[in-house]
């Protein structure tokens, strides 16, 4: 008898006409899988095979290979996206989280007020991009925005902060680290609340300095937190549209047109289909490859080692 | 029996339920005597147009119209969607010149369902642009005309002692003379689609024109690169227009003239409405219209909204009897009355431009006038393309990031290309 037939009490349920295998878990899973099948896996596989034709409302779809590809890849526009999305994703991912790490340091501590701090950091996550995004723009209009007549009160002159594009760049990434860099507050905080004491408490009795504390111990008993952190992060600034959307629209100029926005354009303005799929697989498989590197280097220089 | 629900019974009721919901759609599509549409809103009085719109054509027909609203940026994204599905969800299309090219194989033509005479009754630069050029075939009928005029502070002028300006030099002269104070004496959007329509207007006024004879791009010639040099130097140069406009679309732009910030701008019929309104204007009765400036030639843009069947409809006649309906005289007089809209036909224009009176008449003969001349970007394979391509070009110049010249060699160059590939040349 089976382990789950004996917790069940005779009499009160019915055996079911099926035997406990595993096409019985596949036909009751079935349901979900097909749910998943219909929602994740069907428009991921369309839009692949979209990529490789010319889609884009003409009537007619015809196979062109892999054309929308290395349309992109040698193309104006796609590179100009490449390069903000890699200097918004670098810039930004190193302050969220180096930033992120300061500040939970500092709110571990036993300070006064501590408390409404943390309860503040929740603040910012909790708010829609949608609503960051309008938020910035505003903030960053020069006419009419807080910063710029903040600059005036002090005598500094005004910024172009959304008209220049260097300082669209900018203004797009202090949005996204004002809205993420809490959040990995919040995780940095969660792990060093789970760190081992004995260590910490070693090492004061040995002298050592805060700083060789954090530097030598702390850092790396949280190096699977900082990996997970990095790794959301990563997923998500290659999913940044809502806050650029609002904000710039990518402009000026395509200044701050990031994969996302670029790919977007490319479907509801340009109507072409295939090369909006193309670029949102070639963001995808760069955010694959990124995460490769990132979990890959350091197992294979662990491997090394052990070997 | 227990009152419990049983597994049985709620896989049962499950399994109807699922079965009745895929079925409503064919159920509902069975019924020739309903249709659907996805319409155009705006502002608060469009719901209430529609509903009475609605309302009166079915008590004259019979037919029943569900309907859906949605502005123009989500409703062309979900056109486009819907179009790329193949989707027969609705009938009825709102939509617009700006991209009617990308539907010309989705939406059903309409030639057989206007006789010459009624089409004739349209103005012929929104009738030609609603056309593919390739097969002759009507996307789409208009509903209304759009085109911009000149709107100035006209208690500032009179105050100054300036007149509006008419041509492109004196826009730069009263702008500097009205600049300064924390005011600008000119505001142009410059993002996106309405920096394209702007500049398209000064490429026409300057004597260009997007492509030539052959089709192939000409907006980089010597007019071109004066326009945009033109275009920019308002904002870089002279800065008569603040320098945020290089983030601005048609709201912004809007907002800035009507908050009492800029001194004129450039704006669409459904200003006049907005301007007169307390609501929404804070300088109601001290504003006039103009015309549009001009350079070598007085053309701007004259497109229009327009509605259009879906090719995947299975209830083709109800449809077009809605649509019919909604370009007839009584829905034109309606709009022209809660939006001050200009009538796609131009019997009913020149109903209400001699039935309107003082400066509202002044304002219509300018519209008038400018449709009379107005001009559209070219209706060819892959431009739906180009204008994104375009976007990004003028947005360059205007933000100093390179030359105008650089800019539109470069975007020229690779328009050619796009339409190249998506076949305008084949």
């Amino acid at each position: 008898m089976s382990v789950v037939a004996q917790h069940q009490a005779p009499g009160r349920r019915r055996r079911s006409p099926l035997p406990y295998t595993w096409q019985r878990g596949y036909l009751l899973a079935s349901p979900a899988l097909l749910v998943m099948l219909a929602i994740l896996i069907y428009p991921l596989g369309y839009s692949f095979i979209m990529s490789f034709f010319r889609w884009d409302l003409s009537g007619s779809a015809p196979f062109i290979g892999t054309g929308n590809y290395t349309d992109e890849l040698f193309g104006r526009q796609f590179n100009q996206a490449l390069r903000n999305q890699t200097i918004f994703s670098v810039v930004s991912i190193t302050i969220e989280v180096v930033a992120g790490m300061a500040i939970a340091v500092l709110v571990n501590g036993k300070l006064r007020g501590m408390r409404l701090a943390r309860t503040l950091l929740l603040v910012p996550p909790m708010i829609a991009p949608a609503v960051v995004g309008l938020n910035f723009r505003w903030l960053f209009n020069t006419q009419y925005g807080l910063v710029d007549a903040l600059l005036r009160m002090f005598n500094l002159p005004d910024i172009p902060w959304l008209n220049h594009p260097a300082w669209a760049l900018v203004s797009v990434i202090v949005a996204d680290v004002w809205q993420n860099t809490p959040l990995m507050v919040l995780l940095f905080l969660a792990g060093l609340q789970s760190l081992p004491q004995e260590p910490l408490e070693a090492a004061t009795v040995d002298g050592a300095t805060p700083w060789q504390r954090f530097w030598h111990i702390v850092l790396p008993l949280m190096r699977p937190v900082i990996m997970i952190a990095l790794m959301l992060r990563i997923i998500d600034t290659f999913r940044t549209f809502d806050v650029v959307w609002l904000m710039t629209q990518g402009g000026p100029g395509g200044a701050t047109n990031l994969l996302t926005v670029y790919s977007y354009l490319l479907a509801f303005q340009a109507v072409d289909f295939g090369h909006a799929a193309a670029v949102s697989y070639i963001a995808l498989g760069m955010s694959l490859f990124v995460l490769a590197l990132l979990y890959g280097v350091p197992w294979l220089i662990a491997k090394r080692r052990a070997i | 029996m227990s009152g419990n629900l049983s597994r049985r019974k709620f896989l049962a009721a499950s399994a109807a339920v699922t079965a009745g919901s895929l079925a409503a759609p064919w159920v509902a599509r069975a019924d020739a005597k309903e249709i659907t549409a996805l319409l155009i809103t705006g502002g608060p009085l469009y719901p209430k147009y529609w509903e009475k719109i609605v309302q009166d054509f079915t008590a004259k027909t019979g037919i029943k119209v569900r309907y859906d609203l949605l502005e123009f940026t989500p409703l062309t994204a979900k056109v486009v969607t819907l179009s790329a599905a193949r989707s027969s969800q609705y009938d009825v299309y709102s939509t617009h010149t700006a991209q009617i090219d990308s539907y010309f194989n989705h939406f059903a033509p309409l030639n057989s369902y206007f006789s010459d005479a009624e089409l004739a009754d349209f103005y012929p630069v929104a009738v030609k642009y609603l056309r593919d050029p390739k097969t002759g075939n009507l996307a789409a009928i208009p509903r209304n005309m759009d085109a911009r005029v000149q709107y100035y502070r006209s208690d500032i002028y009179q105050e100054k002692g300036l007149k509006p300006a008419e041509t492109w030099e004196e826009l730069v002269d009263v702008g500097l003379k009205l600049t300064g104070d924390g005011h600008y004496g000119l505001v142009v959007p410059g993002q996106g689609d309405p920096a394209q329509r702007t500049f398209s207007d000064l490429l026409w006024q300057a004597g260009g024109d997007w492509v030539d004879q052959a089709n192939k791009p000409a907006f980089n010639s010597e007019a071109g690169i004066k326009a945009l040099t033109f275009y920019r130097d308002l904002i870089q140069k002279h800065k008569i227009v603040p320098s945020d406009a290089v983030g601005y679309q048609w709201n912004e732009n809007s907002t800035e003239f009507s908050s009492g910030t800029v001194y004129a701008t450039f704006d669409w019929p459904g200003a006049f409405a907005t301007l007169s309104n307390p609501e929404t204007s804070r300088i109601v009765g001290k504003w006039s219209t103009a015309p549009y400036v001009r350079d070598k030639a007085a053309i701007s843009c004259a497109i229009s909204h327009a509605m259009a069947l879906n090719g995947q409809s299975g209830r083709k006649d109800p449809a077009v009897e809605f649509i019919k309906y909604t370009v007839g005289a009584d829905a034109q007089r309606l709009q022209f009355d809660q939006f001050t809209n200009f009538p796609s036909s131009q019997a009913i224009a020149k109903e209400v431009i001699a039935a309107a009176k003082g400066p509202q008449a002044t304002w219509l003969q300018q519209l008038e006038t400018t449709i009379a001349n107005g001009k559209e970007w070219p209706k060819l394979a892959g431009f739906s393309k180009v204008c994104t391509l375009m976007f990004s070009a003028i947005e360059q110049a205007l933000s100093d990031q390179v030359s105008p010249a650089d800019s539109l060699n470069q975007a020229a160059t690779e328009a050619e290309e796009i339409m190249r590939r998506a076949g305008a040349y084949d």
